[in-house]
Order: C-alpha cells, then structure tokens, then sequence
C-alpha cells in the first residue's frame, strides 16, 4: 500500500471537505449581512422546507439547530449549555435547546459564527418533535416574535393523504404570513427552481452515500455527518446541488482509485441517532485504528428518502408544495418503529452492514424511545449484531469515551464470534 | 349516602388493576387512555368504560418490565404506564387508545405493541393526531373532524358498536356533571374544607371507576354535613397553587399542609386542568370536541394552548388569593421544563413567591430534602 494512502485513515478533510468550510463560512456571513441590511430574518426547525423561503426576494432563515450542532463541533457546546442551566433551563433538556438559548441569551457571545441575527418570525415544526416548539415559544415569549407552529402528524405506516393535505393547508398559511409580515409577494417560479436544486441535491447526496457499499466502503461516516451542514443552510440553491455533485463525483473517483478512508476495513458499522458532534475526529481516529468504520447512518440515510425508505425520493416536476409535504416526515424522529426498522433494514442488505451501534441519546428522547426494541429486532429478526452505547450528541459532558468504547469493541467481537461460526459452518 | 369511613377506605384502596377489574365485571369493554385528555363522553357513549391510565406509582411498584423496554431517561409517567399495560397479564384491558401529547409518549404504542409481544399478546391501539397549529393560525377543524370521524369508525368496527347521538347526549351530561363536582370539591379545599390529599384521592378515584360512581363518590363527599376535619388544613395559612403533570406524592402533600399552606387552587394536568373547561352541549361529536381541546385550560402539552397560559395562571393566583407557586416537575418533562423559568419570572415579578421541586421515578421515597425546603418557602411565605 502506498504511504500516502496507509495515513489516510479517519476523518480526513478532503477536496469537499475545504469547500463545506467555504460554504458554510459563506453561509452564515451571507446571513447576517443580509438580515443587517433589512432582510425578513426567519428561525426554523431542522425540517422546515426552507425552499418555501427562496420564493420570496429578501427573506433569509437560520437553523438554530444546526448552529447548535456547530457550536457542539466547536467545543462550545457545553459552555453555552451552562448559560442555559444558569438561566434556570433544566439540564434534562435537549443539549441543542440548550445550546441555543445559552447562545441567544447571551447575545451571541463564544459562537463559532457570532451567534445568529434576531428572527422576525418563528417556525417550529413538532414533526421532528414537540421540544422545538416548546423551545421556540422561549423567544416568543421573551422577545415577543410570532410563533408560526407548523403541526405534522406523526407518522406510524405511510403518510396518510389526509395528514399530506393537513400539512400543505400549513405550508399555504405559512407563506400567507410571511407575505403579510414581511410586505413581500411569493414568486412559485422562484419556488419551483429551489426545489429543483434541492432535489437534484438530494440525487448526488445519495449517490455520495452509496460508495459506502464498496468494499473498502468509499466513506465514513463522519465525512456524511460534517457534509450534512450545508442542507441546512444552503437549501434550495444552486451551490448546494453543485457542491454535493462535486462531493459524490470526488468520493466515487476515489473509489475508483483505490483511496479509501479505512483502507484495511474489518467491520462496516451502522450509526443511529444523531452525529456525537464533540467526538467525531476522536470517534473516527479510535475506529479507524481498530479497522471499524462506521459507513452509514440513519440521521444521514435518511435525507431524500421517505419514511421507511432508503432510495432517493425523487421529484417528477409536479406541484413542488406537494413533493415537500410528502417529504415532510422524511427524518427519522417522525416516523415510527415499524418504519424506522423498514429502512434500516434496506440499508443493512443493501450496503452491507455487519454491526448497528445504537447511540442512546438523552438529549433527544424522540430518536431514542424506541430502540432497545428497534435493537431487539435488528439482532433477532436481521441476525445483526447490535450494541447500545450511551451519547449526548452535543453536551461532551454527558458522554464517556471509555464506557462507548467498551461496548464498540464488545460489538467487534461479536461480528468476529459470528464470523467464525459461519465459517465453522454453523447455520 | 355511604359513612365517611366507607369512603376513606375506597379511597385508600389504590391497586389500579384490582379497580379496572371491577369495572370489566359490569361486562364493560375497557379502553386505557392516554395521555390525560381523551374524549371520554365519546367512548362511554359508545359502550366502553374508558379509564385514563396515570398514577400508578401506588399499584406499579417496580419497572422491571418497563426497563427492557425504554430507556430510565424517559420521565416516570410513561414508565409507569408501560409497566402497567405490559404487567396486564390478564389482559384487563380490551383496547388502548392515544393522542400525540409528548416526544416520548408518541413512541409508546409500538413500544407497547413489541413488549406485549413477547409474551403473546395484543391489544388494539387506536391513534389519534389531535392538532396542534394555534386555530388563528390555520383552520384545523375539517383536518380535526376527519380524524374524529376516523376514530369513531375504527372504534365502532372494533368493538362493533354502533355511535348513538342520543347516547352521546346521555354521556356528555354524565361528564359535565363530573365537571362540575371536581369544581366543587376544588373550592372546599380552597376554603380549607377539605385536605388536599383527600381531595387529590377523590379526583385519581376517577380516573379507574365508572363516571357514574364518580359522581356517586363525589355526592356523598358533598353531602357530608362537616366535611372532615382534617388537622393538616390551615384555614389561615398562606395560600399556594400547585403545579404540575401529576399531584405531588402524598408525602409531599402532607409536608405542604403540614407546613401550614393552604393548598387553595391547582394547575394540575391530571387535576384541574383536566376538568376545568366544558365544551358546550351540541349534538356534534365533531364539534364537542374542537370545543373542547380548542378552550381547554393551558397545558404545555397543547402546543396551540402555549400563549394564554400566563394569562390563565395569574388569573388563578388572583382568583385564589396565592401568594405562592409550587411546582410539581416530573423529571424528563420537557413540555413542562421549558416553560418554568419564563413563568417564575412573570410570577416573582408580580409578587408571586416560587417554589421548585422535581420528582422522579426513584428518589420520591427520598423526602427528607424536600420537606425542608417546604418548610423553609411556608415560613418566608408567612413572613
Ligand atoms: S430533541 Fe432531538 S429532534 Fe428535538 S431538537 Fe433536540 S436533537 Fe432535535
Ligand atoms: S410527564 Fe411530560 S414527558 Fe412524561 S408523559 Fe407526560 S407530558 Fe410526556
């Protein structure tokens, strides 16, 4: 093996991995000049469809969840959680909630991007879970910003098409009001094109997340979990569509040459729950040593994919306002236990998953409450081995490396005890 | 009328399951619902005895079989209702119903599903999504309507009955008559008429009986010429509401009278919360219920009910002549937790004393820290 390619292991920052930090540099700059400059500054929940905003001329939106996510990334996550608690906020909340209003009560101070430009309207979604709107009516109330609540039901099979029809009734009231707040018309047109780029996004994103079927699999985990970020941000725009083009074009051409992030790959890892944010270059160099790579997760198969699915939900040209209420429950806290292990099972048999890590997460009640059965059924039902470690996935004080650790490596000798049974020809 | 003494001993009889049983004996199909604001008028009119399953920490003692299911940071509400349904070996209940409230409870149902499961067994659950966007932000009543309707067909399937307006009408004057003696007994322990702590036990009684005995149970309190006189009362000790998901434990009640507050109103998910509005009579299921979840008395976990929560809790302060706020968290509660320091501050803002405490799964037994604190808000208070 060449040298170059025996240091290539881990979390690397790659091609993509330089412009990610452009884009969201960008970003966020873009943001705040904008809201200084008089645009309609709107806060919304992870799955809000942010294209609905590209619609109108001098609207811009921040996501205070994945500022959360950056802050935690950053090393920042458990100071600002302590502003929260000083506040009086439990520390049993959400560690992003807490991140958020330790960030937002202190005028944005210790932020990695100076905090975020003070909304003009708010817009929670209960979909990923009824928290955020709890944690936004905190602002609403503190600073009096109207509170745009969107209601999607929970979804236990399929999405019903009453509850599609519920959610576009929403999504109709929500321009409504921002037409009359803001004084701006929407543009469908405009509408329509960001659609367009978020969808074709979304192709290149799945085709970026299936070079984790190669063998050695073409990605970690970690590299998805960082490359997530501009989803977020950059919703509904053409550098979003370019950059995930260039980021699957330059994963599969590294495929094809032979350059793999854990070149001597022994077990491929399934990862659910949200990204640990303060361990991923610790998580990914420790696995790496240990020939584990974690190739997938739930938090990031799930982007461009329906409820219970793993392929990509693409968008045919029709009514885009349709497409995105279908799309609604797309993220995993949505949608149930018979779904969540529908999909899950796609991804294990269809890029070859040999051990699923179940990260129980306190902070995020909603991805977790459900997965010793999730689990139960994986290991039972799928013959996968399964571990359940515990994880904070933005407060470090609430995680232990050694405990994980432990648990990652009993999961390894699992894989290893059920390889060598099947070789000794055990059924 | 029944002697006070018969009824102290119904009172104190607590094993959910035994009760549930003795309703099941009057060959009533029972529905469990939660959370803590299904349409009861609805399934009683249909046939069912539909009882609403919180409290079980008297007649749920461990949570083993919760545990192999869901995770100890879940809050103790939905650990104590899974042991519950799940230790049902006999399978008391015929069905199961709930609405989406929490991050935690709407998991519940194929939690259950898997864990009744593994022993064989099954229990229809039936769903419903009651909305949650602010009515002065979107219509929600043809989306609210059809899944009522919804709701009525797949119960009228399941158990093949057959909805009844006049039996609706029958149902929604049993309930607002429930209502209105829960009312009642509200203002005797106001008035320091009645402990807390027997007031507390006369409202959990309903949750597991028939409303119709209810009713009975809360007449022949009513009736008693001197209600009780109950030692812990202070008729002229400084005032306090209390809040939160579930009543404080009974240890904790005794350590606020004992202290000398006078537990003069609450806001009590499972108290009056749960009773303190009712929806006009119509002859429209539908609309009863719009009604109902629309002007129901706040509660975190109606999302559209967040804005006149404040409003509503100093009117109460006022209305009971408060001079202090004690607050009942369950551990885990995010819905509640969010809400707390925004609300000591309006309360301390207005003069209002606070006073926070948390109880969780394990440490409610572990008193002693509470009780000082109690002891020392009841003398600032009285100061
Ligand atoms: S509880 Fe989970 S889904 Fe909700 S904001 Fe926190 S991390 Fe996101
Ligand atoms: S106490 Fe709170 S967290 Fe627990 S079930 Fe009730 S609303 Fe949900």
């Amino acid at each position: 093996m060449p040298e170059e390619q025996k240091e290539k292991t881990g979390h690397q920052k790659t091609g993509a991995g330089k412009r990610l930090s452009n884009i969201m540099l960008n970003d966020y700059m873009q943001l705040h000049q904008k809201a200084g400059n008089g645009a309609f500054v709107v806060w919304i929940a992870i799955v809000v469809p942010a294209e609905l905003f590209s619609g109108f001329e001098n609207v811009v939106y921040a996501v205070p969840e994945s500022h959360a996510a950056m802050s935690a990334g950053k090393g920042v996550g458990p100071l600002q959680c302590e502003k929260a608690e000083g506040k009086g906020f439990s520390p049993d909340l959400c560690s992003y909630a807490r991140i958020d209003l330790g960030t937002a009560f202190d005028g944005g101070k210790d932020s990695p991007t100076f905090g975020l430009p003070k909304p003009h309207l708010l817009v929670s979604d209960n979909n990923n879970c009824s928290l955020l709107v709890k944690w936004f009516d905190v602002y609403h109330r503190e600073w009096g910003t109207p509170h745009f609540i969107l209601d999607v039901p929970f979804c236990y099979e399929s999405q019903k098409e009453q509850d599609l029809d519920y959610i576009l009734l929403q999504f109709r009231d929500l321009i409504h009001t921002i037409e009359t707040m803001s004084g701006q018309r929407f543009d469908p047109e405009r509408f329509r094109e960001a659609v367009q780029y978020s969808a074709e996004a979304m192709m290149h994103w799945k085709r970026f997340l299936k070079t984790a079927a190669h063998r050695p699999s073409g990605l970690t985990v970690f590299d998805s979990f960082v490359q997530m970020a501009p989803f977020l941000t950059s919703r509904g725009t053409k550098a979003l569509t370019d950059h995930y083009r260039l980021l699957a074009d330059e994963t599969q051409e590294c495929v094809a040459q032979g350059i793999f992030p854990v070149p001597n790959e022994k077990y491929r890892l399934l990862w659910d729950n949200i990204a640990p944010w303060h361990q991923l270059n610790k998580m990914s160099t420790r696995l790496a040593a240990l020939n584990a790579n974690i190739i997938a997760a739930s938090y990031t198969y799930c982007m461009g994919s329906l409820e219970g699915e793993f392929d990509l939900y693409a968008y045919d040209g029709g009514d885009p306002l349709r497409y995105l209420a279908r799309a609604q429950n797309f993220s995993v806290c949505p949608h149930g236990l018979e779904l969540r292990y529908r999909s899950m099972q796609k991804a294990i048999e269809s890029i070859g998953i040999d051990g699923v890590v179940f990260a129980s997460n306190r902070s995020c009640k909603v991805y977790s409450i459900m997965q010793m059965d999730l689990l139960k059924r994986v290991t039972e039902k799928l013959d996968v081995p399964a571990v359940m470690i515990d994880v904070d996935h933005a407060d470090a004080r609430k995680y232990t490396e050694e405990n994980a650790f432990l648990r990652i490596e009993a999961l390894l000798e699992l894989i290893d005890i059920k390889r060598n049974h099947s070789r000794a020809g055990f059924a | 009328m029944k002697d006070a003494e018969t009824i102290n001993e119904r009172l104190e009889l607590v094993d959910a399951n035994h009760k549930i049983r003795s309703l099941k004996e009057n060959s009533a199909k029972v529905i469990g619902c939660f959370p803590l604001y299904p349409p009861l008028e609805l399934f009683h009119s249909l046939g069912l005895a539909p009882v609403v399953l919180w409290g079980f920490k008297d007649s749920v003692k461990a949570v083993d079989s919760a545990n192999r299911h869901i995770q100890g940071y879940a809050c103790s509400v939905a650990r104590h209702l899974v042991e519950f349904v799940l230790s049902d070996r006999d399978q008391v209940m015929d069905g199961l119903f709930m609405y989406n409230a929490c991050d935690t409870l709407r998991n519940l149902p194929e939690i259950l599903h898997c864990g009744l499961g593994e022993t064989g067994r099954s229990l229809r659950i039936f769903k419903m999504h009651i909305p949650m966007a602010p009515e002065q932000q979107t219509r929600t009543s043809g989306y609210f309507s059809s899944r009522m309707l919804a709701l009525i067909n797949e119960i009228e399937q399941a158990f093949d009955v057959a909805f009844s307006l006049d039996k609706f009408r029958h149902s929604v004057a049993l309930y607002r008559e429930s209502r209105s003696l829960c009312k009642e007994l509200e203002s005797q322990v106001a008035r320091g008429a009645m402990s807390y702590a027997r007031y507390s036990r006369i409202i959990r009684e309903g949750c597991f009986t028939a409303v119709e005995q209810h009713i009975e149970l809360m007449k022949d309190v009513l009736k008693e010429k001197t209600p009780l006189p109950d030692e812990s009362v202070s008729e002229s000790g400084p005032a306090v509401i209390v809040s939160g998901i579930l009543p404080p434990p009974f240890t904790l009640i005794d350590a606020l009278e004992n202290a000398g507050l006078r537990i003069a109103g609450n806001d009590i998910a499972a108290q009056r919360r749960s009773y303190a509005f009712t929806p006009d009579v119509v002859d429209d299921p539908c609309l009863y219920y719009q009604d109902f979840y629309l002007h129901h008395f706040p509660c975190p976990t109606l999302l559209f009910s967040g804005d006149k929560r404040i409003a509503t809790i100093k009117n109460l302060v006022t209305a009971t002549g408060a001079k202090g706020f004690v607050f009942i968290g369950e551990k885990f509660c995010e819905n509640e937790y969010f809400e707390i320091p925004y609300l000591e501050k309006v309360l301390k803002e207005s003069g209002i004393a606070t006073l926070s405490l948390e109880i969780s799964i394990d440490d409610d037994e572990n008193s002693e820290g509470f009780f000082t604190r109690i002891e020392a808000f009841a003398e600032l208070l009285k100061n």
